[in-house]
């Protein structure tokens, strides 16, 4: 009986922690703003992928409509796998941009990556941004809050 | 009593198994170490409450470096070890998050470059310099932003596991480069656009 109940508690806990994994990883909403693909998936970002509405490069980049936001979130998966190294096949650029210029840090690795404006040097009316820089297509999800 | 002796030989080739593999991996833990460290304690600070911060679920925040205008910390949160940046006149206000999968770092992970990189032109495929900033392990002594012909553009010395520099070159950068102290290449990031 006791054997049972220490199972059935070990269950409980791998299944609690098993749950609390997935929640971390999923992609959090954003309070008000936009998101991509939307505000619960996954979204393959590759050298052809566009939002179609005016980003900064025409192809390789998804981007917000222009609004004051003050934050910028993007979580990267290993999808389709990752390398020794821990790093994905596709590097990308996040960020915001303006009808100047284009800004943010660049991350080859999975993970959860946040952005404001000012850390960049950025405010004002402006479009959050990730951008394919680099290699195969990189599944991300991104959520700029205003 | 012929079992018995089984018993004790299974037993010590167990055990001989058990420390040769304890000894195996204190050898290769030593030797990766540095790389897989950051000695800097910092100090304990509070972060200001904010929509980043709720996402994030900071457990503990570590403020690492003061360097000009900037603030770096190593944060504990609920995604794992975390670096971040934010204004030295803001202290425990972020600006920036970055929380690699896994842990960090690591031989294979011995540096989080949290530089900020710009481009001027729609068309071009090159990225410039904002601004160099990142924390590495201990085993990292200098930190190189290289051009895509090899020359070095910008060469910053590693001090208590951060590099920092507002003051950067003009021009593309193809990639960020980790050197050990006697100036051997320990970790390459490249950022040449390939399409």
């Amino acid at each position: 009986m006791l054997v049972v109940m220490t199972r059935l508690a070990l269950l409980t806990l791998a299944l609690t922690c098993t749950t609390v994994i997935v929640a971390l990883t999923r992609p959090a909403a954003a309070a008000a703003g936009w998101c991509w693909p939307n505000c619960s998936s996954y979204g393959m970002l590759g050298p052809y992928t566009s939002t179609y509405n005016g980003c900064w490069y025409s192809s390789g980049e998804v981007c917000s409509g222009w609004s004051y936001w003050s934050l910028n979130g993007l979580a990267k998966t290993c999808y389709p796998g990752c390398d020794a190294w821990g790093q994905t096949g596709g590097e990308v650029l996040y960020g915001f941009e303006n009808s100047q210029r284009i800004r943010g840090k660049i991350t080859i690795h999975p993970g959860s990556w946040y952005i404001h404006p000012s850390d960049v040097g950025m405010g004002g009316y402006l479009r959050a941004q990730v951008k394919h820089w680099s290699g195969s297509a990189s599944q991300v999800n991104v959520a700029a809050a205003g | 009593m012929i079992g018995r002796r089984a018993l004790i030989l299974a037993l010590s080739a167990t055990l001989a198994a058990a420390v040769a593999v304890v000894l195996a991996t204190r050898t290769d833990a030593s030797k990766s170490r540095p790389l897989s460290r950051i000695s800097n304690p910092g100090r304990e600070v509070a972060l200001q409450r904010g929509e980043l911060t709720r996402r994030l679920g900071v457990v503990n925040a570590t403020l690492l470096a003061l360097r000009g205008t900037r603030a770096y910390y190593l944060l504990d949160s609920a995604h794992g070890p975390c670096g971040a940046t934010g204004a030295a006149d803001q202290l425990g206000k972020l600006g920036s998050v970055d929380c690699p999968l896994g842990p960090f770092p690591t031989a294979e992970r011995p540096l989080l470059d949290l530089s900020v990189y710009e481009a001027t032109a729609h068309d071009a495929g090159d990225l410039s310099l904002y601004r160099a900033e990142g924390l590495t392990a201990d085993g990292v002594a200098v930190v190189a932003f290289v051009r895509a012909d090899g020359s070095v553009a910008l060469r910053l010395p590693v001090n208590r596991n951060v590099y920092s520099a507002t003051a950067v070159p003009t021009g593309p950068i193809a990639a960020v480069i980790a050197l050990d102290k006697g100036g051997k290449q320990l970790w390459r990031s490249g950022l040449t656009r390939g399409g």
